[in-house]
């Protein structure tokens, strides 16, 4: 070591390399380190949600998650039922439900709407509908595509419950598992409906 | 086994240090200048607390931009250099070889300060990533990486030549480092900035390098110089090799994980993981209590207060409660008050400012000395700047904490925490006062150096011309 | 980085019960305003993100039925909010009995939801549009995750910007004067003028005019509004009029 470094500074022995003690590691810290890690693991366990990227705090899996869905109100039906309406019928049916000349038979005040049973009318959303037919005293004669084939049980009960609760319209509400009914008595690729098949139907 | 015992032909300890002159001078004059900026700047952020008017005309110094650049100038620009110089240094005396390429971390270190000053005007001018500890932008980052593995390299090379072949235990938390930080720099930029993730994985990327850098890095570089010097500043041999083995490796298996809170918007199974892996962390903590404890007993001269031993001694007690407050931060029942306050900033401050700065501070007032062959200009600033950083981290840290339980308390109002602030802003000038009495031991010496090179210079020029010159 | 493949397949997704898409893109003007918030360092003192510590359910009784009495007395005798799952499908299934109609409502709990800073967690599809996602660690303000539909309002964004003490007395927020341009008064007013309180407002003949960076900054503060169910974080929406 230089000389000249001053005694200001604190002098070890000499300026060595430091050592080491090489005694073996006791056992106590390894075995500690393995009960955390299982205890670690037990926690994990109920509360990772096992890697789903779905599952956040405080749910603690799939399962529990999908327990605390919502289930839909009333009214959150009626906001769905009128969100896929505008989307998918008010062009033609109007946003009112009056219908449009040449274009769409009214549905507010229809006969077909207001029906005690909703089996015809939730015939005509999944298959379609051509030819001559009678809405609210008026004779109609034009097709419709069957603009609901392609929407979940859910949106097509919602709207159907939409239609028949809405403008005056005082009817029932379409629960979704009679949707489901109809869609798989119709099978894959339904024939249009006609005014005469729908009145061999029950309500 | 020590340097005399060995059969290896080695250098003696002066030309070893005389070898790191340079690269150490090139890092650590640019690292004091930052330390000195970095306090400045956080005084004036915490300055803006009690007076948010303070400055606030200026976009430059305004409080987000302020707070980053100073964070910023003392991780970056004082931590990782005087880190890199310490280690150089540790590696060629563990090595008992002279440093190999001496130039390349000099130029290294004047890329690196310019990478650093191109990034904290770049935070200033509004420039910043916006990612935390990582805000300098592509122009400044890049530098770093460079600099960086240009340092790394060479000091590596120095262990792979080593001389002396017997390990010791800092060999392993400073080789470590030195991969660390390129690995997970490099990651999170790629990750961040090159080819950015979408949406909130980049949270994810952003704490998990926030916690390799200040969490996993400088525990690795703060215990692997603190374990270094303990033994050879009191004398006594380090309690025990395989303890420090096993905080080696439970460190760097535990920690690289931890860091994301419990509340943060990231799938249960991820903060679950990492809280998971901050309660392990106790295992490094006991390790590293038990070789602190043991290898402070028994006979041998602690030298005067004051001295290099005091600030490792400071920074070790330091890392064991930052350490305690990450663990407390990851228990949900914890962290649903403290998490979000001002006890996160005060963990991260305790781990930078009281763990890994005082542990430098001490290697560096150890080290320059014996590099440069002569002593300080002002010796009996070390002292006093040891006496000034202890009670100014105590009172930075603690009331920010308190400031923490204040805040989490009364639903996050920060008024309830205001005084603690008050008292912490004071803590900070203490802090800032010790870091200036530093910085001019530090530029002196390197002034004095420097006039004496040019002395020396200046006589091997003028002295054969009086001879030679004239008479012809 | 298995977090990031995983989070990096993260999509828009539906909001619980309605067609509508979750997030929505955010405006031209909101996307450069998260420019503005980065540069300015605000994720220093604001999170954007809420925490929520437990779910529970409460029993919402829709129609009184036919006896309407026995529904009254019988609720009287029951707890309704605050329930496990379990529970409430028990004290619903009680009520239909004596021929109420009832709903279970999902409520997330948590002290970020009693601060109002949010109606559920915040989960990944929120920060889906962001670059860089500013989640923030520290609250030394409040939480903005919903900030757009606490303070709807475009002008009151810009007078906090400007003078946060003029709408919030006790505010500790810097002003962010230089978003704003002070400017003689010309021929006529300017539309954009800041509508300020005297104690702040420029001197006579002056007028305050957000710059560009202030209208961004503002809308992109009011395109937070993480409050909609979707099915990670699930709650029931209050009933829409």
């Amino acid at each position: 070591m230089s000389a000249d470094i001053k005694s200001s500074l604190p002098k070890p022995p000499s300026d060595p390399r430091p050592e080491a003690v090489r005694t073996t590691l006791p056992i106590w810290i390894i075995v500690l380190t393995l009960m955390l890690l299982f205890l670690g693991g037990l926690y994990f366990d109920n509360h990772s949600g096992w890697f789903q990227t779905q599952v956040y705090g405080p749910y603690a899996s799939v399962d529990q998650l999908e327990l605390y869905q919502p289930k839909s109100g009333a009214a959150a039906e009626l906001a769905r039922g009128k969100v896929v309406y505008e989307q998918v019928c008010g062009l033609c049916h109007g946003a009112d439900g009056l219908g449009k000349p040449g274009q769409a038979p009214p549905l507010a005040g229809s006969e077909w709407v207001m029906a005690k049973g909703y089996n015809r009318l939730a015939h005509i959303p999944l298959a379609g509908l051509s030819g001559n037919i009678s809405v609210a005293g008026k004779d109609w004669n034009m097709g419709m595509a069957a603009m609901g084939a392609a929407l979940p049980d859910a949106d097509l009960a919602a709207v159907l419950t939409y239609i028949r609760t809405s403008w005056g319209n005082g009817a029932s509400p379409v629960p979704m598992e009679d949707v489901t009914k109809v869609r798989a008595g119709l099978g894959a690729r339904p024939q249009p409906m006609s005014h005469d098949m729908l009145m061999t139907m029950p309500e | 086994m020590t340097a005399n015992e060995t059969i290896h032909p080695t250098a003696p300890a002066p030309e070893i240090d005389a070898s790191c002159r340079l690269p150490l001078l090139a890092l650590l004059v640019g690292a004091s200048v930052w330390l000195v900026v970095g306090t400045v700047l956080a005084l004036i952020a915490s300055i803006k607390f009690h007076a948010p008017e303070f400055l606030a005309a200026c976009p430059l110094l305004t409080y987000g931009r302020v707070v980053a650049a100073a964070n910023d100038a003392l991780v970056y620009g004082f931590c990782l250099p005087a880190s890199l110089a310490v280690i150089i240094w540790v590696f060629a005396r563990l090595s008992q070889t002279v440093y190999t390429l001496p130039l390349v971390p000099v130029v290294a270190a004047h890329i690196w300060h310019l990478g650093v000053f191109i990034g904290l005007l770049s935070i200033l001018l509004g420039h910043s990533t916006g990612f935390t500890w990582l805000e300098f932008p592509r122009g400044g980052s890049i530098l770093l990486f460079v600099a960086f593995v240009l340092i790394a390299i060479p000091t590596a090379a120095s262990f792979g030549f080593r001389l002396e072949k017997d390990l010791y235990p800092s060999h392993w938390f400073l080789l470590a480092a030195l991969l660390w930080f390129p690995w997970s720099y490099a990651s999170a930029n790629i990750f961040l900035v090159a080819m950015p993730v979408r949406g909130v994985a980049q949270g994810v990327v952003n704490l998990w390098f926030a916690n390799n850098l200040l969490y996993v890095w400088f525990s690795l570089v703060g215990l692997g110089i603190g374990f270094y010097f303990l033994p050879k500043l009191t004398g006594r041999p380090l309690q025990t090799y395989y303890y420090a083995l096993y905080v080696f490796w439970t460190l760097a298996l535990f920690g690289t994980w931890c860091g994301l809170p419990q509340g943060s918007p990231f799938p249960a199974w991820i903060t679950t993981l990492s809280s998971v892996a901050a309660v392990l962390l106790i295992v490094p903590l006991i390790g590293v209590t038990v070789v602190f404890g043991r290898s402070l007993g028994g006979p041998g001269s602690d030298g005067p207060m004051g001295g290099p031993l005091s600030f490792v001694k400071f920074g070790l007690v330091s890392f064991l409660l930052s350490t305690l407050m990450y663990i407390a931060l990851a228990c949900p029942q914890i962290s649903r008050l403290l998490e979000f306050t001002w006890f996160g900033v005060a963990q991260s401050q305790l781990q930078i400012l009281g763990f890994l700065a005082m542990v430098l501070f001490g290697a560096i007032y150890y080290i320059l000395p014996r590099a440069l062959g002569f002593d300080f200009i002002a010796p009996q600033f070390i002292r006093a700047h040891c006496f000034l950083a202890g009670l100014g981290v105590v009172f930075w840290v603690a009331p920010l904490a308190l400031a923490g339980y204040a805040q989490g308390a009364n639903a996050y109002s920060l008024d309830a925490s205001l005084n603690w602030l008050r008292i912490s802003t004071l803590g900070l000038g203490f802090i800032l006062l010790g870091n200036l009495l530093f910085a001019l031991n530090i530029l002196a010496m390197f002034l004095t150096w420097k006039l004496n090179l040019v002395k020396t210079l200046f006589a091997a020029i003028t002295a054969p011309l009086k001879v030679s010159e004239v008479k012809s | 980085m298995a977090a990031s493949i995983q989070l990096g397949s993260v999509t828009q997704t539906t909001v619980l019960n309605s067609s509508d898409v979750y997030p929505p893109q955010r405006t031209g003007d909101a996307t450069l305003g998260l420019q503005v918030y980065r540069a300015n360092g605000c994720a220093a003192c604001h999170t954007e993100q809420v925490r929520q510590e437990g779910v529970t359910c409460a029993v919402v009784l829709t129609g009184a039925g036919k006896n309407p009495q026995a529904v009254t007395n019988l609720l009287a005798t029951l707890t309704l909010t605050g329930l496990t799952k379990e529970a409430a499908d028990a004290v619903a299934d009680q009520i239909t009995a004596a021929g109420g109609k009832v709903e279970i409502h999902i409520v997330p709990v948590g002290t970020d939801i009693d601060h109002g800073w949010g109606v559920r967690r915040s989960v990944a599809e929120d920060y889906l549009h962001d670059y860089p996602v500013q989640l923030g660690s520290l609250r030394a303000g409040p939480d903005l995750a919903n900030i757009g539909v606490r303070a709807p309002d475009a002008n009151w964004q810009l007078l906090h910007l400007y003078a946060p003490q003029s709408v919030t007395g006790t505010s500790r927020m810097p002003s962010f004067k230089y978003l704003f341009t002070v400017q003689k008064v010309g021929a006529t007013p300017s539309p954009d003028a800041l509508n300020l309180p005297a104690a702040f407002a420029a001197p006579a003949g002056f007028e305050v005019v957000p710059k560009p960076e202030a209208r961004q900054l503002a809308a992109y503060l009011l395109s937070l509004r993480a409050n909609v169910p979707v099915y990670d974080a699930p709650f029931t929406p209050p009933a829409q009029p």
